[in-house]
Protein backbone atom coordinates (compact mmCIF):
# COMPACT_ATOMS: atom_id res chain seq x y z
CA UNK A 1 0.00 0.00 0.00
CA UNK A 2 1.50 3.16 -0.78
CA UNK A 3 1.12 6.73 0.38
CA UNK A 4 1.77 10.12 -0.45
CA UNK A 5 4.22 12.49 1.34
CA UNK A 6 4.60 16.32 0.50
CA UNK A 7 7.91 17.23 0.11
CA UNK A 8 8.41 21.21 0.08
CA UNK A 9 7.07 23.73 -0.78
CA UNK A 10 9.02 24.88 2.92
CA UNK A 11 11.48 22.33 3.46
CA UNK A 12 15.24 22.64 5.18
CA UNK A 13 16.89 21.87 2.35
CA UNK A 14 14.85 23.78 -0.16
CA UNK A 15 16.62 27.64 -0.49
CA UNK A 16 13.17 28.43 -2.56
CA UNK A 17 9.54 27.04 -2.35
CA UNK A 18 8.83 23.88 -4.75
CA UNK A 19 6.18 20.89 -3.57
CA UNK A 20 6.90 17.52 -4.42
CA UNK A 21 4.01 14.87 -3.57
CA UNK A 22 5.71 11.81 -3.48
CA UNK A 23 4.34 8.37 -3.51
CA UNK A 24 6.26 5.80 -1.05
CA UNK A 25 5.83 2.44 -0.69
CA UNK A 26 7.47 1.12 2.39
CA UNK A 27 9.73 4.21 2.77
CA UNK A 28 10.51 4.00 -0.83
CA UNK A 29 9.18 6.26 -3.59
CA UNK A 30 7.60 4.82 -6.15
CA UNK A 31 5.59 7.88 -7.83
CA UNK A 32 6.49 11.91 -8.18
CA UNK A 33 4.58 14.98 -9.09
CA UNK A 34 6.27 18.12 -8.70
CA UNK A 35 4.13 21.43 -8.24
CA UNK A 36 5.26 24.77 -9.08
CA UNK A 37 3.82 28.44 -8.78
CA UNK A 38 4.77 29.41 -5.59
CA UNK A 39 7.13 32.56 -6.90
CA UNK A 40 5.86 32.90 -10.27
CA UNK A 41 6.10 36.58 -10.82
CA UNK A 42 5.29 37.35 -14.97
CA UNK A 43 8.78 38.56 -15.81
CA UNK A 44 7.49 37.35 -19.40
CA UNK A 45 4.43 39.68 -19.34
CA UNK A 46 6.51 42.66 -17.10
CA UNK A 47 8.24 43.46 -19.68
CA UNK A 48 5.96 44.93 -21.83
CA UNK A 49 6.48 48.02 -19.95
CA UNK A 50 9.87 48.53 -20.54
CA UNK A 51 12.25 49.23 -23.27
CA UNK A 52 14.51 46.98 -24.98
CA UNK A 53 17.40 48.64 -22.76
CA UNK A 54 15.44 48.29 -19.35
CA UNK A 55 14.69 44.33 -19.91
CA UNK A 56 18.07 43.66 -19.46
CA UNK A 57 17.87 45.00 -15.82
CA UNK A 58 14.73 42.53 -15.42
CA UNK A 59 16.29 39.55 -16.79
CA UNK A 60 19.33 39.65 -14.46
CA UNK A 61 16.77 40.06 -11.42
CA UNK A 62 14.91 36.60 -12.73
CA UNK A 63 17.95 35.08 -10.46
CA UNK A 64 19.99 36.23 -7.84
CA UNK A 65 22.13 33.88 -8.57
CA UNK A 66 23.44 33.61 -12.22
CA UNK A 67 22.00 37.07 -12.78
CA UNK A 68 25.19 38.12 -14.35
CA UNK A 69 24.75 35.57 -16.94
CA UNK A 70 20.74 36.30 -17.47
CA UNK A 71 22.12 39.68 -18.19
CA UNK A 72 24.66 39.16 -20.65
CA UNK A 73 22.69 36.47 -22.68
CA UNK A 74 19.62 39.04 -23.15
CA UNK A 75 21.92 41.52 -24.45
CA UNK A 76 23.46 38.75 -27.12
CA UNK A 77 20.47 38.33 -27.76
CA UNK A 78 19.26 41.48 -28.60
CA UNK A 79 22.36 42.52 -30.25
CA UNK A 80 21.91 39.48 -32.83
CA UNK A 81 18.73 41.57 -33.59
CA UNK A 82 20.87 44.57 -34.28
CA UNK A 83 23.25 42.24 -35.95
CA UNK A 84 26.22 44.13 -34.26
CA UNK A 85 29.44 42.95 -33.10
CA UNK A 86 30.69 43.77 -29.48
CA UNK A 87 34.33 44.55 -29.09
CA UNK A 88 36.58 42.21 -28.19
CA UNK A 89 37.52 43.34 -24.90
CA UNK A 90 33.44 43.48 -23.64
CA UNK A 91 33.42 39.79 -24.82
CA UNK A 92 36.64 39.00 -22.23
CA UNK A 93 34.73 41.07 -19.80
CA UNK A 94 31.54 39.28 -20.06
CA UNK A 95 33.68 35.76 -19.77
CA UNK A 96 35.38 36.88 -16.88
CA UNK A 97 31.84 37.91 -15.24
CA UNK A 98 30.02 34.94 -16.27
CA UNK A 99 32.94 32.35 -14.50
CA UNK A 100 32.98 34.56 -11.60
CA UNK A 101 29.41 33.50 -11.15
CA UNK A 102 29.96 30.10 -12.03
CA UNK A 103 32.17 29.78 -9.31
CA UNK A 104 29.88 31.48 -6.70
CA UNK A 105 27.07 29.57 -7.95
CA UNK A 106 28.91 25.67 -7.24
CA UNK A 107 30.80 27.32 -4.03
CA UNK A 108 27.28 28.08 -2.80
CA UNK A 109 25.75 25.14 -4.29
CA UNK A 110 28.54 22.71 -2.01
CA UNK A 111 27.51 24.26 0.68
CA UNK A 112 23.63 23.80 0.88
CA UNK A 113 24.36 20.18 -0.91
CA UNK A 114 26.65 19.60 2.56
CA UNK A 115 24.11 21.44 5.06
CA UNK A 116 21.70 18.90 2.98
CA UNK A 117 23.78 15.92 4.20
CA UNK A 118 24.70 17.51 7.62
CA UNK A 119 28.00 18.49 7.24
CA UNK A 120 27.40 22.11 8.86
CA UNK A 121 31.29 22.73 9.13
CA UNK A 122 31.87 22.00 5.48
CA UNK A 123 28.88 23.96 4.69
CA UNK A 124 30.42 26.93 6.54
CA UNK A 125 33.58 26.39 4.56
CA UNK A 126 32.46 26.71 0.93
CA UNK A 127 30.20 29.75 2.39
CA UNK A 128 33.20 31.04 3.34
CA UNK A 129 35.50 30.46 0.34
CA UNK A 130 32.22 32.08 -1.54
CA UNK A 131 32.83 35.13 0.37
CA UNK A 132 36.07 36.05 -1.39
CA UNK A 133 34.19 35.81 -4.56
CA UNK A 134 31.40 38.01 -4.06
CA UNK A 135 33.75 40.74 -2.59
CA UNK A 136 36.02 41.13 -5.82
CA UNK A 137 32.55 40.64 -7.53
CA UNK A 138 31.51 43.84 -5.74
CA UNK A 139 34.65 45.62 -6.55
CA UNK A 140 34.76 44.71 -10.13
CA UNK A 141 30.75 45.62 -10.55
CA UNK A 142 29.41 47.43 -7.24
CA UNK A 143 27.32 44.33 -6.41
CA UNK A 144 27.85 41.36 -4.83
CA UNK A 145 24.98 39.47 -6.87
CA UNK A 146 23.04 41.97 -9.40
CA UNK A 147 25.82 43.08 -11.54
CA UNK A 148 24.51 45.11 -13.86
CA UNK A 149 28.07 44.68 -16.31
CA UNK A 150 26.67 44.14 -19.22
CA UNK A 151 24.29 46.25 -22.10
CA UNK A 152 23.15 45.61 -25.73
CA UNK A 153 26.18 46.52 -27.26
CA UNK A 154 28.83 45.17 -25.20
CA UNK A 155 29.64 45.84 -21.21
CA UNK A 156 28.51 49.16 -19.00
CA UNK A 157 31.92 48.68 -16.97
CA UNK A 158 35.55 48.28 -17.39
CA UNK A 159 37.89 46.66 -15.03
CA UNK A 160 41.64 48.51 -13.91
CA UNK A 161 44.84 47.42 -13.26
CA UNK A 162 44.16 47.02 -9.79
CA UNK A 163 40.95 45.13 -10.25
CA UNK A 164 42.51 42.64 -12.23
CA UNK A 165 45.19 41.97 -9.53
CA UNK A 166 42.88 41.75 -6.80
CA UNK A 167 41.11 39.13 -9.44
CA UNK A 168 43.98 37.28 -9.70
CA UNK A 169 44.85 37.25 -5.78
CA UNK A 170 41.33 35.97 -5.10
CA UNK A 171 42.00 32.93 -7.28
CA UNK A 172 45.68 32.56 -6.42
CA UNK A 173 44.21 32.14 -2.51
CA UNK A 174 41.04 30.25 -3.45
CA UNK A 175 42.35 27.45 -5.80
CA UNK A 176 43.99 25.43 -2.43
CA UNK A 177 41.11 26.28 -0.65
CA UNK A 178 38.64 24.62 -3.47
CA UNK A 179 41.41 21.33 -3.11
CA UNK A 180 40.97 21.11 0.54
CA UNK A 181 36.95 21.06 0.41
CA UNK A 182 37.33 19.13 -2.45
CA UNK A 183 39.37 15.96 -0.85
CA UNK A 184 35.99 16.08 1.37
CA UNK A 185 33.20 15.88 -0.97
CA UNK A 186 35.36 13.73 -3.44
CA UNK A 187 37.30 11.32 -0.53
CA UNK A 188 35.52 11.29 2.58
CA UNK A 189 34.15 7.73 3.29
CA UNK A 190 30.96 8.98 5.25
CA UNK A 191 29.98 11.48 2.17
CA UNK A 192 30.79 8.96 -0.02
CA UNK A 193 28.35 5.79 1.37
CA UNK A 194 25.41 9.50 1.06
CA UNK A 195 26.78 9.99 -2.46
CA UNK A 196 27.76 7.24 -4.29
CA UNK A 197 24.73 5.02 -6.41
CA UNK A 198 22.51 7.58 -5.64
CA UNK A 199 19.84 9.02 -7.85
CA UNK A 200 21.55 7.72 -10.56
CA UNK A 201 20.31 8.17 -14.30
CA UNK A 202 22.23 7.06 -17.13
CA UNK A 203 24.28 9.05 -19.71
CA UNK A 204 20.93 7.75 -22.13
CA UNK A 205 18.51 8.56 -20.19
CA UNK A 206 19.75 12.35 -19.36
CA UNK A 207 20.36 13.05 -22.61
CA UNK A 208 16.64 12.06 -23.85
CA UNK A 209 15.07 14.20 -20.07
CA UNK A 210 16.43 17.00 -21.96
CA UNK A 211 18.60 17.54 -19.09
CA UNK A 212 20.97 20.65 -19.09
CA UNK A 213 24.36 21.52 -17.23
CA UNK A 214 26.20 19.50 -13.92
CA UNK A 215 22.75 17.46 -14.29
CA UNK A 216 23.58 16.42 -17.89
CA UNK A 217 27.89 16.30 -17.69
CA UNK A 218 27.59 13.99 -14.46
CA UNK A 219 25.90 11.25 -16.67
CA UNK A 220 29.04 11.39 -19.10
CA UNK A 221 27.25 13.73 -21.57
CA UNK A 222 29.78 16.45 -23.07
CA UNK A 223 27.69 19.09 -23.90
CA UNK A 224 28.31 22.48 -23.08
CA UNK A 225 26.91 25.19 -24.49
CA UNK A 226 30.61 27.04 -23.87
CA UNK A 227 31.68 24.64 -26.67
CA UNK A 228 29.92 26.45 -29.28
CA UNK A 229 31.75 28.36 -31.79
CA UNK A 230 30.15 31.78 -31.48
CA UNK A 231 29.65 31.72 -27.78
CA UNK A 232 31.99 35.20 -26.88
CA UNK A 233 35.29 34.23 -27.21
CA UNK A 234 35.39 30.94 -25.09
CA UNK A 235 36.92 29.02 -27.94
CA UNK A 236 40.13 31.04 -27.89
CA UNK A 237 40.61 30.34 -24.25
CA UNK A 238 41.15 26.75 -23.97
CA UNK A 239 38.25 25.37 -22.19
CA UNK A 240 37.75 21.61 -21.35
CA UNK A 241 34.08 20.31 -20.38
CA UNK A 242 33.72 18.69 -17.01
CA UNK A 243 32.22 15.23 -17.29
CA UNK A 244 31.76 12.18 -14.90
CA UNK A 245 30.49 9.06 -16.03
CA UNK A 246 28.88 8.18 -12.62
CA UNK A 247 25.49 9.27 -13.40
CA UNK A 248 24.98 9.61 -9.44
CA UNK A 249 24.55 12.35 -6.95
CA UNK A 250 28.70 11.61 -6.30
CA UNK A 251 29.03 12.49 -10.42
CA UNK A 252 27.08 15.32 -10.33
CA UNK A 253 29.19 16.66 -7.29
CA UNK A 254 32.56 16.27 -9.34
CA UNK A 255 31.17 18.01 -12.29
CA UNK A 256 30.68 21.17 -10.00
CA UNK A 257 34.48 20.74 -8.38
CA UNK A 258 35.93 20.15 -11.65
CA UNK A 259 33.84 23.66 -12.92
CA UNK A 260 35.53 25.60 -10.80
CA UNK A 261 39.12 24.48 -11.69
CA UNK A 262 38.04 25.29 -15.14
CA UNK A 263 36.24 28.30 -14.36
CA UNK A 264 39.54 29.65 -12.58
CA UNK A 265 41.66 28.80 -15.49
CA UNK A 266 39.35 30.71 -18.18
CA UNK A 267 39.90 33.75 -15.99
CA UNK A 268 43.39 33.48 -15.42
CA UNK A 269 43.75 32.95 -19.18
CA UNK A 270 40.68 35.83 -20.22
CA UNK A 271 42.84 38.36 -18.01
CA UNK A 272 46.23 37.46 -19.85
CA UNK A 273 44.50 38.00 -23.29
CA UNK A 274 42.27 40.84 -22.24
CA UNK A 275 42.73 43.41 -25.15
CA UNK A 276 42.81 46.79 -24.94
CA UNK A 277 40.00 49.19 -26.72
CA UNK A 278 36.58 49.99 -26.51
CA UNK A 279 34.14 48.09 -24.14
CA UNK A 280 30.84 48.91 -26.18
CA UNK A 281 29.36 49.87 -29.32
CA UNK A 282 26.51 52.24 -29.73
CA UNK A 283 23.21 50.70 -30.67
CA UNK A 284 20.99 53.13 -33.06
CA UNK A 285 17.48 52.18 -33.56
CA UNK A 286 14.89 49.19 -32.24
CA UNK A 287 15.26 45.84 -32.63
CA UNK A 288 13.67 43.66 -35.48
CA UNK A 289 13.44 40.22 -36.16
CA UNK A 290 13.91 37.28 -33.63
CA UNK A 291 16.90 35.15 -32.57
CA UNK A 292 17.65 32.69 -30.19
CA UNK A 293 20.60 32.13 -28.40
CA UNK A 294 21.90 30.00 -25.57
CA UNK A 295 24.33 30.08 -22.85
CA UNK A 296 25.90 27.94 -20.37
CA UNK A 297 24.98 28.99 -16.76
CA UNK A 298 26.12 27.49 -13.58
CA UNK A 299 22.87 24.99 -13.87
CA UNK A 300 23.33 24.78 -17.19
CA UNK A 301 21.82 25.68 -20.82
CA UNK A 302 19.73 28.60 -20.65
CA UNK A 303 17.61 29.39 -23.69
CA UNK A 304 16.55 32.99 -24.81
CA UNK A 305 14.06 33.68 -27.57
CA UNK A 306 13.84 37.04 -28.54
CA UNK A 307 11.37 38.74 -31.61
CA UNK A 308 11.24 42.78 -32.38
CA UNK A 309 8.96 44.43 -33.98
CA UNK A 310 10.76 47.47 -35.18
CA UNK A 311 9.32 49.21 -31.30
CA UNK A 312 11.11 50.39 -28.06
CA UNK A 313 9.24 47.40 -26.73
CA UNK A 314 9.95 43.34 -27.60
CA UNK A 315 7.33 41.64 -28.93
CA UNK A 316 7.62 38.59 -27.11
CA UNK A 317 11.04 37.26 -24.77
CA UNK A 318 11.16 33.66 -23.56
CA UNK A 319 13.47 32.18 -21.28
CA UNK A 320 14.34 28.64 -20.47
CA UNK A 321 16.28 27.99 -17.62
CA UNK A 322 18.51 25.15 -16.50
CA UNK A 323 16.19 24.13 -13.60
CA UNK A 324 13.27 24.28 -16.08
CA UNK A 325 14.80 21.74 -17.83
CA UNK A 326 16.03 19.30 -14.93
CA UNK A 327 13.00 18.95 -13.25
CA UNK A 328 11.31 16.10 -15.12
CA UNK A 329 14.58 14.30 -14.73
CA UNK A 330 13.28 14.07 -10.82
CA UNK A 331 10.59 12.23 -12.62
CA UNK A 332 13.18 9.74 -13.07
CA UNK A 333 15.89 9.94 -10.49
CA UNK A 334 13.27 9.13 -7.68
CA UNK A 335 11.70 6.19 -8.05
CA UNK A 336 13.44 3.54 -5.95
CA UNK A 337 15.40 6.22 -3.29
CA UNK A 338 14.21 6.00 0.17
CA UNK A 339 12.53 9.40 1.60
CA UNK A 340 15.56 9.77 3.70
CA UNK A 341 17.76 10.22 0.42
CA UNK A 342 15.31 12.91 -1.62
CA UNK A 343 16.45 16.09 -0.30
CA UNK A 344 20.55 14.87 -1.53
CA UNK A 345 18.69 14.00 -5.11
CA UNK A 346 16.96 17.01 -5.26
CA UNK A 347 19.53 18.87 -4.38
CA UNK A 348 21.75 17.60 -6.75
CA UNK A 349 19.93 19.35 -9.84
CA UNK A 350 20.73 22.60 -7.82
CA UNK A 351 17.09 23.37 -8.24
CA UNK A 352 16.39 27.35 -8.73
CA UNK A 353 13.23 27.95 -8.47
CA UNK A 354 12.47 31.76 -9.14
CA UNK A 355 14.94 31.07 -12.34
CA UNK A 356 12.19 28.25 -13.31
CA UNK A 357 9.10 30.36 -12.69
CA UNK A 358 10.42 33.54 -13.97
CA UNK B 1 27.47 27.21 -34.56
CA UNK B 2 24.30 28.87 -32.61
CA UNK B 3 21.37 28.99 -34.93
CA UNK B 4 18.77 32.06 -35.89
CA UNK B 5 15.71 30.78 -35.94
CA UNK B 6 14.53 32.91 -38.80
CA UNK B 7 17.35 31.43 -40.85
CA UNK B 8 17.32 27.67 -39.90
CA UNK B 9 13.50 27.14 -39.17
CA UNK B 10 11.30 24.49 -41.22
CA UNK B 11 7.25 25.53 -41.66
CA UNK B 12 4.95 22.65 -41.16
CA UNK B 13 1.11 22.42 -42.36
CA UNK B 14 -0.51 19.65 -40.13
CA UNK B 15 -0.12 18.45 -36.42
CA UNK B 16 0.26 14.76 -37.81
CA UNK B 17 3.25 15.60 -39.91
CA UNK B 18 4.76 17.85 -36.83
CA UNK B 19 4.28 14.57 -34.54
CA UNK B 20 6.35 12.44 -37.71
CA UNK B 21 8.65 15.28 -37.67
CA UNK B 22 9.36 15.08 -33.74
CA UNK B 23 9.47 11.26 -33.94
CA UNK B 24 11.91 11.57 -35.93
CA UNK B 25 14.11 14.02 -34.01
CA UNK B 26 13.92 11.30 -31.38
CA UNK B 27 15.54 8.46 -33.68
CA UNK B 28 18.09 10.52 -34.86
CA UNK B 29 19.37 11.66 -31.71
CA UNK B 30 18.52 15.31 -31.01
CA UNK B 31 18.07 16.70 -27.69
CA UNK B 32 14.33 18.39 -26.31
CA UNK B 33 15.61 22.28 -25.44
CA UNK B 34 12.08 23.93 -25.58
CA UNK B 35 9.24 25.53 -27.21
CA UNK B 36 8.43 28.91 -28.04
CA UNK B 37 4.87 30.09 -28.03
CA UNK B 38 3.69 33.31 -29.78
CA UNK B 39 0.28 34.71 -30.73
CA UNK B 40 0.06 34.99 -34.41
CA UNK B 41 -3.05 36.86 -35.94
CA UNK B 42 -6.31 34.96 -34.08
CA UNK B 43 -4.14 31.86 -33.64
CA UNK B 44 -0.68 30.44 -32.10
CA UNK B 45 2.41 30.37 -33.24
CA UNK B 46 4.75 27.22 -32.10
CA UNK B 47 8.14 27.18 -32.40
CA UNK B 48 10.03 23.33 -31.15
CA UNK B 49 13.89 23.44 -31.00
CA UNK B 50 16.02 20.64 -31.14
CA UNK B 51 19.52 20.62 -30.49
CA UNK B 52 22.23 17.65 -31.54
CA UNK B 53 25.96 18.18 -31.78
CA UNK B 54 25.42 21.86 -30.52
CA UNK B 55 23.22 22.77 -33.83
CA UNK B 56 19.99 23.53 -33.52
CA UNK B 57 16.87 22.35 -35.96
CA UNK B 58 13.95 24.33 -35.22
CA UNK B 59 10.12 23.25 -36.52
CA UNK B 60 7.28 26.17 -36.79
CA UNK B 61 3.34 25.16 -36.76
CA UNK B 62 0.53 27.69 -36.52
CA UNK B 63 -1.86 26.63 -34.20
CA UNK B 64 -5.89 27.98 -35.43
CA UNK B 65 -7.84 29.52 -33.16
CA UNK B 66 -9.52 26.48 -31.34
CA UNK B 67 -7.39 23.80 -32.44
CA UNK B 68 -5.66 21.71 -29.54
CA UNK B 69 -2.41 20.83 -30.63
CA UNK B 70 -1.27 17.10 -29.79
CA UNK B 71 1.23 16.82 -26.89
CA UNK B 72 4.64 16.28 -27.66
CA UNK B 73 5.46 14.37 -23.77
CA UNK B 74 4.74 10.95 -25.14
CA UNK B 75 7.91 11.24 -27.28
CA UNK B 76 10.00 13.49 -25.21
CA UNK B 77 8.57 13.38 -21.30
CA UNK B 78 10.67 16.59 -20.49
CA UNK B 79 7.99 18.49 -23.17
CA UNK B 80 5.54 18.28 -20.30
CA UNK B 81 6.17 20.94 -17.70
CA UNK B 82 6.53 24.06 -21.20
CA UNK B 83 3.48 22.56 -22.61
CA UNK B 84 1.69 22.90 -19.10
CA UNK B 85 3.34 26.34 -19.12
CA UNK B 86 1.55 27.44 -22.19
CA UNK B 87 -1.87 26.07 -20.97
CA UNK B 88 -2.13 28.39 -18.25
CA UNK B 89 0.14 31.28 -20.10
CA UNK B 90 -1.90 31.24 -22.78
CA UNK B 91 -4.24 29.35 -23.00
CA UNK B 92 -3.61 26.53 -25.18
CA UNK B 93 -5.10 22.75 -24.31
CA UNK B 94 -2.36 20.11 -25.28
CA UNK B 95 -4.16 16.64 -25.79
CA UNK B 96 -2.33 13.81 -24.60
CA UNK B 97 -0.11 15.51 -21.57
CA UNK B 98 1.58 12.88 -19.93
CA UNK B 99 0.91 15.30 -16.25
CA UNK B 100 -2.10 17.99 -16.80
CA UNK B 101 -1.73 20.29 -14.39
CA UNK B 102 -4.93 21.61 -16.30
CA UNK B 103 -4.00 25.36 -16.57
CA UNK B 104 -2.46 25.59 -12.74
CA UNK B 105 1.17 24.75 -13.17
CA UNK B 106 1.93 28.43 -12.07
CA UNK B 107 -1.89 29.82 -11.56
CA UNK B 108 -3.99 29.70 -8.24
CA UNK B 109 -7.62 29.69 -9.28
CA UNK B 110 -7.96 33.80 -7.93
CA UNK B 111 -5.07 34.80 -11.00
CA UNK B 112 -5.35 36.44 -13.81
CA UNK B 113 -6.50 34.20 -16.66
CA UNK B 114 -4.14 33.01 -19.68
CA UNK B 115 -1.93 36.13 -19.10
CA UNK B 116 -0.03 35.76 -22.49
CA UNK B 117 -2.61 35.49 -24.87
Amino acid sequence: MTTVIPFGPQHPVLPEPVSLKLEIDNDVVVGVLPSLGYVHRGLEKFIDTKDFNQTMYICERICGICSGIHGITYSRAVEKLFDIEVPERAQYLRVINSELCRIHSHLLWLGLFADGFGFESLFYECWKYREDVLDVLERFTGNRVIHSMSKVGGASRDLTKEQIDQILKTLDDLEPKVKNIEKVFVNNYTVKKRLVGLGVMSKQLAYEAGTAGPTLRGSGNAIDVRNTSDYDIYKDLGFKTAVAKEGDCYGRTKVRIDEIYEAIKLIRNAISKLPEGEIATRVKGFPTGEAIIRAEQPRGEVVYYVKGNGTKNLERLKVRTPTFANIPSLLLMLPGVKLADVPIVVLTIDPCISCTER
Amino acid sequence: MLDNVIQNITEIKSMPEVLKAVEGFKSDGYRYVTMICLKANEGHELIYIFEKDNKLKNLRYFVKPGEKPKSMSGIYLCALLIENEYQDLFGLTFEGLAIDYKGHLYLTPNSPKTPLA
